[in-house]
This record gives C-alpha cells, structure tokens and sequence, in this order.
C-alpha cells in the first residue's frame, strides 16, 4: 500500500503548527505532584458513564434495517446534502476537544484530572458522531466533503482549537461559550431532529448521539459550578464578553443553523433540511430551529444569571433583539 | 475573541471515506475491544494482603511510575491529532489517533487504580523534577514543530518507544502470577499492539515517498530517542546511564514487583529483550533505507 502524504512545507500548515507551537510554548506545565483521586466527583462520574455507555456507529445502529430506495432521489438527495452538512458541524469537535484536554493538561498540571479524563474520551466520542453522518451521507448517496460556497464556509469553520490554546483566554471562558452555549445548542438541535425523526433508524442514531452530547453539556455546567464561584471580576467578565461573542458572531452567523448563514450561501442547504425534516430523516425545519434557538439562548441566560453573570441581549438583523 | 488574529484552518474538501484499509481496520477494532478499568479488572483476586511490605512497596512504585509514563500519552500524544488534523492528513489517522488518546488515558487510570489498591499511589517521583522538566519524551513540542517531521516522530514515539515497551511487557506477562495485575497487563497490551501497528503501517504506506532528508528525520529520531529516553530511564530507571534523580529504591521497585508476580521487569529481562528489540527494529526500517547505528550501554554492552 502506498499512501502520498502531504508535506510539511505546505505554508498554511506551517503558519498553523506555528502558531499553536508559540502558544504551547507560553504555559509552564507543572506535572508532579501528579494527582488522580477524584477532585469533582461529579466530573469523575460522567468521565465513569462515559466508559459505561461506549457504542459503535458501524453494530449499535442497525444499518441493516435501513432502506434508503423507499425515498425519492429528491429525498435521497436532501437527506445526503442534510448529512454531509452535519458532518462538517461534528469534524471541528475532534480538534477543539483535543485543545481543550492539552489546555487543561498545561495549565493545571498536578490537578484536574476528573476533566482530562473526560476529555480524553472526548475527541473519540466525536469521531463516532462524524463516523455517523458519513455513513448516512453515504447510504443517501453520497458524502460531500466541500460546502463549495464561500459563505457557508465561513460560516462554518471557525479556529476554536486555538482559541482553547490560547493563554490570554481563561478556560473557563471558553467552556462557558463552547460547552454551555455552544454544545447546548447543538444537544438542543439533536433532540428537535430525534423528536420530529420518523424513521427507526435514524431515530437509533440521533438517539445515540444525544445521549453523548448530553453529556458533553453536564460536563461544561458541571465544570462551570465547581470554578465559577472562585473567579475574580477580570475573569466573570471574560466568562460574559466570551459567550456573548460565541452568540453573535458564531452561532448568529449560521455555526449551527443553516437559515442563520448569509442568504446567497444558504442553497442548496436549507432547502435540504426543510425536506430532510419533512421526511423525517433527521432534520428540523427553519421555524423549529428557531425556537430551539431561542429557547437555548433563554437557558443558558437562566443558567448564567444563577452565578450573577448577565449575558446581554443581542442584535440580529432577522431575529431583532434576542 | 474569534475575530482576532488566529490562524484560520484551511478545511475543506473535508475527506471522511477510509483510505487507508489497514489502519482503517484499526479503528473499526479498537470500537469494539473499549473496556473499562473498574469494571474489567477482577480486583477482588488482587489479595494485596498476601503480600509482604518490600513487595507492596515496590508494586506501588511500579504502578505509579507507570501511571505517570500513561499521563504523557494523554498530555503530549494527543497534539499529534492536532498535526493530522492541521495539516490535513488522511481521515483515518485522525480517527483511529482519537481512539488511541481514549485508550491511554484508560490505561493511566487503570495503572492509578491498581497502585491505589496495591495500597498508596505515589504523585511524584522521590525527588521530583523541577517546573519545566517535566520528565517527558517531549513529543508535543515535536508535533507542534513544523520543522520536525512526522515521519520522524512515526518512528521514534509512535513505533521504537512503544515497541519496547510491549516487547518488555510480551515478555514478563507470564512472569505476572497476580490475576488482576495480569489481566490489566493484558489489557494494556492489546491496546498497545494496536497503537504499534498504526505506526508501522503509517510509515510502511509513506515509505515510498521518503526522501534521503525524511530518511535521516528518522535516523535521528530513532537515535535521540533510544539515547536521550530510553537510556535516559524514562521507561524504566534500572537503563539510565547516568545516575539521575531515581533512588535506589525506585531503581529496584520494578525487580522486586515482577518477581512478586506484581507486575514489572527486571534487569535480566532488559538485558534479554532490549537488544532484540534494537535488531528487530533495524531490521523493520531497513527497506526504507534507514540505518539504526550501534549503541553503547555501559550494563547491555554494544547493543
């Protein structure tokens, strides 16, 4: 067998190493005294259901009662362009995940294992959820590796990875806008799908990835209970700016929701998703996003105004003030 | 936040069908072969009550220190995710290395749990390194070193210190009499037979790309890692050269725990298995051109 592989010369993956290699460099990473028991027992615990409840996309979902010619090719169709989109929603996870675990492993040192044990199984959870929309991708027709539209890319590719790398970002900054807020939204989104999926199969699959998600999000207000009372004012402040910023320039900018992307970049993909959720094949339509949307921001507000931390209302052209 | 100035990824097309069949297949098993180190383990035959306090000692000593060794696969090994995924190699590199992390931070807590139950687990060496060094085979700098070639880094971590260290472990597991201990030895092994042969079949499908610069990456890779790890005592104190920090009590802890059946080795295995391992793997790395010099060890001689 005989792979090419692409060469470190390529500039734009230099510039990249590079700048996550200026970032590793400026954390001291104290490794001893290297402590294991449990700090947050709670943290340890959904690190314990994580090991509990492993699943595998290719056994645990049963593909083999799953017949993709009952639907039209215009179905078929939708559903593949509904899937590949999620595809490329889940990918960032495997390396924002990844960060977060090295972050932790740099800045606490000796402690706060219950978290890098977690997020050590976290990266693989991911790679299941991306291994999921692949093979429904395939099953419809075909996986799309390229959104092919400038906007939707954009749109959807954001440097969290090193945002978690970066010292100057407090980690529990970034958890708030990722877990609490970001992850949130998505376990939202994930459970509308699973409620308004009609096929068996697909329900399986989204019912999988829920309950992994779930999780994921326990783990963020989790991790948020056990750090927020001890911040200082500089630190609840960046907790705040980080969310809000995460609200309106990521998750208003079409991050998770395809009628929240640019207008021209938003076809053919939206108009999958209508289809895809009308055939019950694991999407939600616009209107249902919306209030999934809304509702997630009004919880995570809820959520933060319980440790006195206001997070501002936001402008959007299309939603007004939300 | 996300307006200033990080360095955007260059995502797409984002590929995700396999195209590697043999490490593909790697990931396919490790989905089916996941265990958990509470539940998996018969900790009820342990019976550390049967043992003295000289071998308890040590098997403590042995599990933590090995616990520390797992630790790095979970603070350093998993920037090297980060690089497939940065520098947008092939899907099934990142999916099979996203496992390999889950697998090694199991392994930490599974080595945590036996010294804890072995009666005390030990955070830190004796005398413990200072802030900075960190007592690590360094690979994170290495994967975020775009200078450093993966290649290089294939050979070194991925394929000669992780070969040595199940060569050791194929090699004393029967010496493992405790069931418990055995069977986590056991465990362990199976994940890490995995992890190798990622490495292998890496460099093995890249070989006929290599050019005579990747080729020295690896001569000195190997090398650096052999002579600045391995004989460093990074694995196991009883090889280090020079003195270092160790005492002898931490020096003679893995003896004492394997030849309690508590797991560990001792230094006749080194002596047996360490310059089988050098030969083996001159001679895995010779088709592609790379030449693994002789090495000069004051107890395994010319190895």
């Amino acid at each position: 067998m005989s792979v090419t592989i692409p060469r470190v010369t390529d500039s734009h993956a230099a510039r990249l190493l590079r700048a996550y290699q200026e970032q590793e460099k400026r954390f001291v990473e104290r490794r001893f005294p290297l402590q294991f028991a449990p700090e947050v027992p709670a943290l340890r615990e959904l690190y314990s259901q994580a090991k509990g409840f492993r699943w595998n996309p290719e056994t645990d979902i049963p593909w083999d009662r799953f017949d993709p010619t009952a639907y039209d090719k215009s179905a078929r169709e939708a559903a593949r362009r509904t899937w590949s989109r999620r595809a490329w929603s889940v990918y960032p996870g495997l390396i924002e995940s990844t960060a977060l675990l090295i972050r932790f492993c740099l800045e606490s040192g000796s402690l706060g294992m219950d978290a890098k044990l977690f997020l050590s199984f976290r990266p693989a959870e991911e790679a299941k959820h991306l291994e999921v929309c692949r093979l429904f991708a395939d099953v419809f027709g075909g996986y799309e590796p390229d959104p092919g539209d400038a906007g939707l890319v954009r749109a959807s590719n954001h440097p969290f990875a090193q945002a978690a790398l970066d010292p100057e970002m407090p980690v529990e900054a970034w958890i708030a806008a990722l877990g609490a807020l970001d992850d949130q939204l998505d376990l939202n989104l994930t459970l509308s799908h699973l409620q308004h999926a009609k096929d068996e199969v697909v329900r399986t699959a989204l019912r999988l990835i829920a309950g992994d998600r779930q999780r994921h999000v326990t783990f963020a207000w989790t991790l948020l209970g056990s750090r927020v009372p001890t911040l200082d004012a500089h630190t609840r402040a960046a907790v705040v700016d980080t969310v809000r910023d995460m609200l309106e320039h990521v998750i208003l900018g079409g991050y998770r929701n395809t009628w929240l992307v640019p207008d021209k970049s938003r076809e053919p993909w939206l108009a999958a998703e209508q289809e895809t959720a009308r055939l019950g094949l694991g999407a939600s339509t616009a209107s249902q996003e919306r209030g999934v949307l809304r509702a997630t921001i009004a919880q995570v507000r809820e959520r933060l105004a319980v440790w006195k931390l206001e997070l501002p209302v936001v402008t959007h052209a299309e939603l007004g003030r939300i | 936040m996300m307006r200033q100035a990080y360095v955007s990824e260059q995502r797409y097309p984002l590929p995700l069908a396999p195209a590697m069949p043999d490490v593909w297949e790697l990931w396919r098993r490790a989905k089916t072969l996941e265990w958990d180190p509470q539940t998996d383990i018969p900790w009820e035959d342990l019976h550390p009550e049967r043992y003295s306090a000289e071998q308890l000692l040590a098997a403590q000593m042995y599990w933590s220190r090995r616990t520390w060794g797992e630790y790095g696969a979970i603070s350093e090994s998993p920037a090297l995710l980060l690089r497939f995924c940065l520098e947008r190699r092939l899907p099934d590199l990142q999916f099979f290395f996203t496992m390999r992390t889950m697998e090694e931070g199991r392994h930490a807590e599974a080595s945590w749990l036996m010294a804890e139950r072995l009666g005390r687990y030990f955070p830190q060496p004796q005398n413990p390194p200072t802030a900075g060094a960190v007592g690590t085979h360094g690979v994170r700098r290495m994967a975020f070193d775009p200078d450093t070639s993966l290649e290089g880094i294939f050979a070194s971590l991925v394929c000669a210190a992780e070969e040595i260290l199940i060569d050791v472990f194929k090699a004393t597991v029967h010496k493992a009499t405790n069931p418990a201990v055995r069977r986590l030895m056991e465990l362990i092994l199976r994940d890490e037979v995995r992890h190798i042969a990622f490495g292998w079949q890496c460099l093995d499908a890249w070989a006929p790309s290599f050019t005579p610069d990747t080729v020295r990456n690896i001569e000195a890779a190997v090398t650096t890692m052999i002579e600045n790890v391995e004989f460093r005592g990074y694995r196991n104190l009883w090889l280090a050269i020079e003195g270092g920090s160790a005492t002898p009590a931490e020096i003679d802890a893995d003896r004492i725990s394997c030849e309690a059946g508590l797991g560990g080795n001792t230094p006749e295995d080194e002596m047996m298995v360490f310059p089988e391992f050098l030969r083996k793997i001159r001679k895995r790395m010779a088709p592609w051109g790379v030449n693994i010099p002789m090495f000069d060890h004051p107890r395994l001689g010319k190895v």
